[in-house]
């Protein structure tokens, strides 16, 4: 059987441009607030609705979904953060408190979006043209996710190296208390990544719910890739995030074809990153961070 | 008399989940493991059960000590890569067992019939058996064994083992410091709460009859969260009254949801209301409805005398 390979990387490029897109906030706030988000997932799931509501209910233009969903996740972020860890970090919770909190509130958003819109899977109604570049079958919405995911990989890069906000950001997640010493405004900062890092979500959600289907639990099927590739890139990293997003997307792909090749279920793709984020926890549990730590 | 045998399913379901709440108290109530995949476990003991009961003609009761040396034995996997790490890292890894084995037993057919699920044949059985003696019987063999698993508990995190949990839970450098392996007892203690989680999952398949993929949604282990911390963390009573009022409270949102119409479905709004429950609680209760009980040793008796004489 003849496996078109420049379709599977093509393909993984698709999938590491979604996961990196995902696990950006995922993993910043991770290092910020040391401990990981699991209402993540929800934060995905609604900007998928989002985009729903402004495509299909409101009947608008499909740019003003992209719009919708990283304001709406943003907002969300923030407010999440506000209203619920710091609050409870303020009294005083460890880590396990803040995990089950995290837990909680992802019940709170998903079971709210699925009373809203109901629990049956649905799609965005909307047919992306595809052609044909060579042996690559390609379609427009897929070129709009690697083009996104580049797009951000630049303005993470200059934002984390060149502005002051940036450099707060991994000062803190470094060392938390040298940067309060520096003056940094730790709050402001922190705050300004559980938006920003929402609203990125927003975004993967949104594609994902284009490139698939929505349904309430969007988010969580999603949830493990996206912390293989944050446990991969290591806490707190966003070129380890970067590295890591393609690298497990391309270990997908591969996975795929190879466990067609053998006659297995390709339900299996979900596996393929846990046996990942099982091998990293085991021979390299810091991930690939200090790879691309410049010290 | 529907009344009644309506309400003897529910003593059965508190019955299951205390159990599994139980083992869930030892993990993070008592020695501070954050484990979030509790449904993984409780699957493993469910489909172990039920695949013994459907294709050996063994006795039950070996079928369910089957069932709990599976979970034991996932669980003890599961904690090899996580336990040496942070408490993060073993959230993540447990949450992750549990999406990996529902997977697993959803894609092949050839374990226990994927989607369409397995049906398990009743433990104990007579002919002629009604409804009522049925729950009867049921109501017997999970009660024996929450009662047992109840006073093994008791005695256990009330022993010098259970001290040296709870030193790990509040200082693990102090513990490993007074010569107690922290990570060996963090696996003992995993691998026993998973082997209890895999009874409860056992008894669960011998009730129902029929267990499907699912069955075993992550909201399971959500549930077994609640009743642990609403009742109290490292408080065996207050698990099993947070068990009741859990299950109680579930019930009575499926019995709204027959005669009451609600601009908003019951069911989705007892797990919202659960979610924002539990957000308080960890902010202004996280000790839980009842409080951890001070430990009683001679030498905790000791100090209090030395303490009250030097005050005077």
């Amino acid at each position: 059987m003849g496996v078109n390979w420049a379709q599977v990387l093509f393909n993984s490029a698709v999938t590491g441009s979604l996961y990196l897109i995902a696990a950006v906030g995922l993993t910043l706030t991770y290092g910020l607030s040391g401990f990981p988000n699991f209402a993540y997932a929800e934060f995905m799931t609604l900007g998928a609705y989002m985009g729903y509501f402004v495509v299909r209910q409101l009947g608008f233009d499909v740019y003003f979904a992209f719009i919708a969903a990283f304001l709406a996740c943003g907002i969300l972020g923030a407010l999440a953060y506000r209203g619920v860890f710091r609050f409870l970090a303020n009294r005083g919770a460890n880590k396990i408190h803040l995990m089950v909190g995290s837990i909680a509130l992802g019940f709170v958003i998903r079971y709210i979006i699925g009373d809203i819109w109901g629990w049956p899977a649905t799609t965005f109604g909307i047919r992306w043209p595809g052609f044909d570049i060579g042996p690559l079958r390609v379609t427009d919405l897929w070129l709009a996710l690697i083009f996104t995911a580049l797009v951000l990989a630049v303005i993470m890069h200059l934002l984390l190296t060149r502005t002051k906000t940036g450099k707060a950001i991994r000062g803190i997640s470094s060392n938390p208390e040298l940067a309060l010493a520096s003056g940094i405004n730790i709050e402001r900062v922190t705050l300004v990544t559980w938006a920003g890092g929402a609203a990125l979500a927003g975004i993967a959600g949104l594609f994902w719910g284009a490139i698939a289907s929505l349904s309430p639990l969007l988010g969580w099927a999603m949830i493990l890739p996206v912390f293989a590739v944050t446990i991969l890139g290591g806490i707190g990293s966003f070129y380890g995030v970067l590295a890591a997003a393609f690298i497990i997307g391309l270990a997908e792909n591969i996975g795929v074809v190879a466990l067609t090749q053998l006659g297995l279920s390709t339900e299996y793709r979900m596996a393929i990153a846990f046996i990942i984020l099982i091998v990293t926890l085991i021979l390299r549990p810091q991930g690939l961070a200090k790879a691309f730590r410049r010290t | 008399m529907g009344l009644f045998v309506y309400s003897l399913d529910i003593i059965v379901f508190i019955g299951i989940f205390a159990i599994v709440a139980l083992s869930l108290n030892l993990e993070y109530g008592f020695t501070g493991l954050g484990n979030f995949g509790k449904v993984a476990f409780f699957l493993a003991g469910a489909y172990t059960y039920a695949i013994l009961m459907e294709r050996t003609g063994i006795p039950f009761y070996l079928a369910l000590i089957m069932a709990m040396l599976v979970s034991a034995g996932i669980g003890y996997l599961v904690s090899l890569p996580a336990l040496r790490l942070r408490e993060d890292y073993l959230a993540i890894v447990t949450l992750a067992i549990g999406e990996v084995l529902r997977l697993v037993v959803k894609t092949e057919d050839s374990i226990a019939h994927g989607v369409w699920g397995i049906t398990v044949p009743p433990a104990i059985h007579w002919s002629g058996m009604s409804v009522l003696e049925m729950r009867m019987v049921n109501i017997g063999l999970v009660y024996f064994c929450l009662i047992l698993c109840f006073i093994f508990f008791q005695l256990m995190t009330r022993s010098p083992y259970g001290r040296v949990l709870r030193a790990i839970r509040e200082d693990e450098v102090a513990a490993e410091a007074l010569g107690k392996n922290r990570v060996k007892y963090k696996a003992q203690v995993f691998m026993l709460g998973s082997a209890l989680a895999g009874l409860g999952g056992g008894l669960y398949a011998q009730y129902m009859q029929y267990i499907n993929p699912y069955m075993f949604l992550p909201m399971v282990t959500f549930t077994v969260w609640i009743m642990v911390i609403v009742g109290g963390p490292a408080n065996n009573w207050g698990v099993l009254l947070g068990a009741g009022l859990v299950i109680l409270f579930e019930r009575g949102a499926r019995i709204i949801k027959d005669y009451l119409l609600l601009p908003i479905d019951p069911i989705n709004l007892q797990y919202i209301l659960f979610g924002v429950l539990v957000i308080f609680l960890l902010a202004y209760r996280p000790q839980g409805l009842l409080k951890e009980r001070q430990l009683e040793t001679k030498a905790i008796e000791g100090v209090q005398k030395w303490k009250n004489r030097s005050s005077e």
